[in-house]
C-alpha cells in the first residue's frame, strides 16, 4: 500500500511553501500547499503524505487550497498536519476523517511561581513525578477517579468544563483561557451511541497512552519578553504541559460516524479517492448529525484536560504542602489540534463562514481577533507546540499571516519521523529511562514499549518545524521549554 | 500468522490464513498482542458471543476489530481464543478471555480505533490475506 515515496509534482512557491498543482490528478478542485523548509521537505516526500494533501483537495466545497503544516506526516485519509476549509454555501462537506478519531485532542500549559532548580531540586522532582504518576490515571484499560452518571455526562457533553464548577474543578479564569471557552455550542449528547457514552462514564480525567503525556517543563529561552510576560512565563519558571483528548468516547463518536457515512458520499454523488475521507455535505442531515456529536465529544475532551489539570494541581499541592493557588498554577492556555470549527475567513476577497478542519494543526488567531481572550488581545492567541520528550516544546503566539494564508492555523507538534515499529527496533536493547535521565529528564511510563515508541529520535526536530511557521508569519516564537520530567501511559 | 507493518503514526496489521474463519481469528490475536504485552498470560476463563453482519467482507473485518476495541475500552475484556464462523458477510464468534489485569498482562498500546485506510481482505493463493491500519 501507500508507503512508497511521493512521486507527483511539487513546485516551490516561496521560502517556506511548496505547491501540488491542481492539474496533478483528476478531481482536485484546488491546489495543495505544504509549508516546509528545504531541510524538512525531503522527509515529507518520503511517504504518501503529499498524496493525501492532493486527495483532500478533491472534497466538495473546499476553499483556496488543501493545506499542510511543516509537521505533516502520513495519516489515513487526511494527512496529519492537514488543514482544509469548506464552504457550506458551495456544497461544502464535513469529514470526520478531517477531525480524526481523537476529537479535540489538544494541549494545555499550566504555569507556576516555582523556579527550577531552586524550588524543585532532584529529590522533590522525583517525589512530584511519582505523585503525578500515581494520582493521574494513565495507560491502557484503566478507568479514572471521576465517574459520571448518564445525566452528569450529558451536562459535560453539552457545556464542557463549565459543568465541572459544582465539583470545584474549574475556575472562571480557566474557562477564559481555554479555546472556545471550552464549549462548542450546539452539542447534542442525545446523538451519541450507548457505546460512546459507555466509554465516557469513567474515562474523563484519564491520560490514555500513545503520544499523550504529562510533562514538567522549564522555560529555557524567551524570544518575546512582552508576550511571555502576558502569559505568566519567566526564564527558569516551572510549567506543566498536558496532552490528551476525548478518550474512548471521542474515538467511538468518530467510529460511529464513519460507519454511518459508509454509503453517504455515493448518495450525494461525491467521488472519494480514499474511503477514510468519508464525508457528508454540512447542510445534510448526516452532516448535521456528525456535527452535533463531534461538538459533544470536543466538549468532553476539554473536560478531560480540565480534570487532568485538576489532578496535577493537587499532586503539586501535596508535594509542596501548599494550595495550588499559592503556587501560582494558572492555566496559560488550552488549544485543540484535532477539530472542525465554523469560523469567518476571507475567501476570494469575501468574508465567508467556513468549516475549518484541523487534523493535527492548531488555531493561531492574531492580535486583536475577537475570539482571543482579553489577556492576550495585544499579543495574539497562545499556541502550544509539544516537541519530543527529550528535546523541547514551544509556546508561540498567533500572527496575522495565519489569517491571510492558512485559515488562522499553524503547526501542532514535531511530527513523527519514524514509524512506531521502527522506533521500537531502533531502541532494542537500549535503556530509554537511563538515556532520558542522562539528558536530565525523569520518565515514568506504564508501558515500556510505549516509551520506546516515543523516543526523541522518532520525531522531527521541533525547532525546524517551529522555524517554518515563524518565518512564514503564521505564529511567532515566544518561549522554548525543556522537559525535566514526563509521565506516559 | 500475523505481523505488523509500518505506518508512520499508526500500526498496520497483516494477517494470512488458510480460511476466512482463521483469518479473522488471527486478526483478533494480532489486536490482542498490541493491547497487552504478554498475550500468553490471558486466561480464557469467560466466554462472550459476538454476532455481526456487514455489507462487504472488508467492512466485516472492520466491524469485528472495532467490536474487540470497544470491548477492551468499555468493558476491559481481553481475549485469548477466537472461534469464528463466517457465512457470507455475517459472523458469529465465541470469544474466551478475561478482565484486563495490567499487573499480569502488561500494558501494551492503546488502540483508539480501526481505520478504513488501506483496509483489505483478499484471496491469496490457496488462502486469504487481510490488512488493516489501527489508530494508536
Amino acid at each position: 500500500m501507500g508507503d512508497a515515496r511521493y512521486s507527483g509534482p511539487l513546485e516551490r512557491t516561496g521560502e517556506c511553501c511548496w505547491r501540488i498543482p491542481r492539474s496533478y490528478k483528476p478531481g482536485m478542485r484546488v491546489d495543495g500547499l505544504i509549508y516546509a523548509s528545504e531541510q524538512l521537505i525531503a522527509g515529507i516526500l518520503a511517504d504518501q503524505a503529499p498524496e493525501q494533501v492532493a486527495n483532500v483537495a478533491t472534497l466538495p466545497g473546499i476553499c483556496t487550497a488543501s493545506l499542510a503544516m511543516p509537521d505533516i506526516h502520513w495519516g489515513y485519509g487526511f494527512c496529519i498536519g492537514g488543514v482544509c476549509a469548506t464552504d457550506p454555501e458551495e456544497g461544502g462537506v464535513i469529514s470526520p476523517g478531517g477531525v480524526g478519531y481523537d476529537i479535540n485532542c489538544g494541549v494545555r500549559l499550566v504555569r507556576t511561581n516555582l523556579d527550577y532548580p531552586t524550588d524543585l531540586p532532584a529529590p522533590r522532582l522525583e517525589r512530584l513525578i511519582e505523585a503525578m504518576f500515581r494520582q493521574v490515571p494513565a495507560g491502557v484499560g484503566r478507568g479514572g477517579s471521576f465517574v459520571f452518571n448518564r445525566q452528569e455526562l450529558s451536562r459535560l457533553l453539552r457545556e464542557g468544563p463549565r459543568a465541572l464548577e459544582r465539583i470545584g474543578a474549574v475556575t472562571p479564569r480557566d474557562l477564559d483561557h481555554t479555546e472556545a471557552g471550552g464549549c462548542l455550542e450546539g452539542a447534542e449528547p442525545k446523538l451519541l451511541s450507548d457505546r460512546a457514552l459507555e466509554r465516557g462514564f469513567d474515562q474523563c480525567g484519564t491520560l490514555g497512552a500513545g503520544n499523550h503525556f504529562l510533562e514538567v517543563q522549564v522555560v529555557e529561552e524567551l524570544f518575546d519578553d512582552a508576550a511571555a510576560a502576558a502569559m505568566g512565563l519567566h526564564q527558569g519558571g516551572v510549567c506543566v504541559m498536558i496532552h490528551s483528548g476525548s478518550r474512548g468516547l471521542g474515538y467511538q463518536v468518530c467510529d460511529d460516524a464513519l460507519r454511518e457515512l459508509r454509503d453517504v458520499p455515493g448518495k450525494y454523488g461525491i467521488n472519494l479517492p480514499d474511503r477514510q475521507l468519508a464525508c457528508a455535505p454540512v447542510h445534510s442531515k448526516e452532516g448535521q448529525k456528525y456535527l452535533g456529536a463531534m461538538r459533544a465529544a470536543a466538549n468532553y475532551a476539554w473536560c478531560n484536560r480540565q480534570l487532568l489539570m485538576h489532578q496535577v494541581r493537587h499532586a503539586f499541592a501535596d508535594a509542596f504542602e501548599k494550595p495550588w493557588e499559592a503556587l501560582g498554577m494558572e492555566l496559560v492556555y488550552d488549544v485543540a489540534h484535532n477539530i472542525a470549527k465554523q469560523e469567518t475567513h476571507v475567501v476570494d476577497g469575501r468574508r465567508r463562514r467556513v468549516w475549518v478542519h484541523r487534523k493535527g494543526a492548531t488555531r493561531a488567531f492574531p492580535p486583536e481577533h475577537p475570539e482571543v481572550p482579553a489577556d492576550f488581545r495585544a499579543i495574539g492567541q497562545p499556541v502550544l507546540i509539544p516537541g519530543d520528550m527529550g528535546r523541547a516544546s514551544f509556546v508561540l503566539a498567533g500572527q496575522p499571516g495565519s489569517m491571510e494564508q492558512t485559515f488562522g492555523t499553524t503547526c501542532h507538534g514535531a511530527g513523527r519521523a519514524m514509524s512506531r515499529a521502527a522506533a521500537v527496533r531502533a531502541t532494542k536493547g537500549r535503556k530509554i529511562h537511563q538515556e532520558l535521565a542522562a539528558r536530565g529528564v525523569l520518565a515514568r511510563a506504564h508501558s515500556h514499549a510505549g516509551l520506546a515508541e516515543e523516543v526523541p529520535e522518532a520525531y522531527k526536530d521541533v525547532h525546524l518545524v517551529v522555524d517554518v511557521v515563524h518565518r512564514a508569519g503564521l505564529s511567532k516564537k515566544v518561549a522554548r521549554l525543556r522537559p525535566v520530567a514526563v509521565v506516559k501511559g | 500468522m500475523h505481523e505488523t507493518f509500518e505506518h508512520t503514526a499508526d500500526v498496520g496489521l497483516r494477517m494470512r490464513a488458510a480460511t476466512l474463519n482463521e483469518l479473522f481469528a488471527e486478526a483478533g490475536r494480532a489486536l490482542a498482542s498490541l493491547l497487552v504485552e504478554d498475550v500468553s498470560a490471558i486466561v480464557p476463563r469467560a466466554a462472550t458471543e459476538v454476532t455481526l453482519r456487514a455489507g462487504r467482507i472488508d467492512d466485516l473485518l472492520f466491524d469485528w476489530l472495532a467490536e474487540l476495541v470497544y470491548m477492551f475500552s468499555a468493558k476491559r475484556l481481553i481475549f485469548a481464543s477466537f472461534a469464528v464462523d463466517i457465512r457470507g458477510t455475517a459472523l458469529t464468534a465465541l470469544l474466551r478471555g478475561e478482565v484486563f489485569d495490567p499487573g499480569r498482562h502488561g500494558s501494551g498500546t492503546e488502540v483508539k480505533a480501526v481505520t478504513y485506510h488501506g483496509l483489505k481482505v483478499q484471496q491469496e493463493g490457496d488462502g486469504f490475506l487481510a490488512e488493516v491500519i489501527v489508530d494508536i
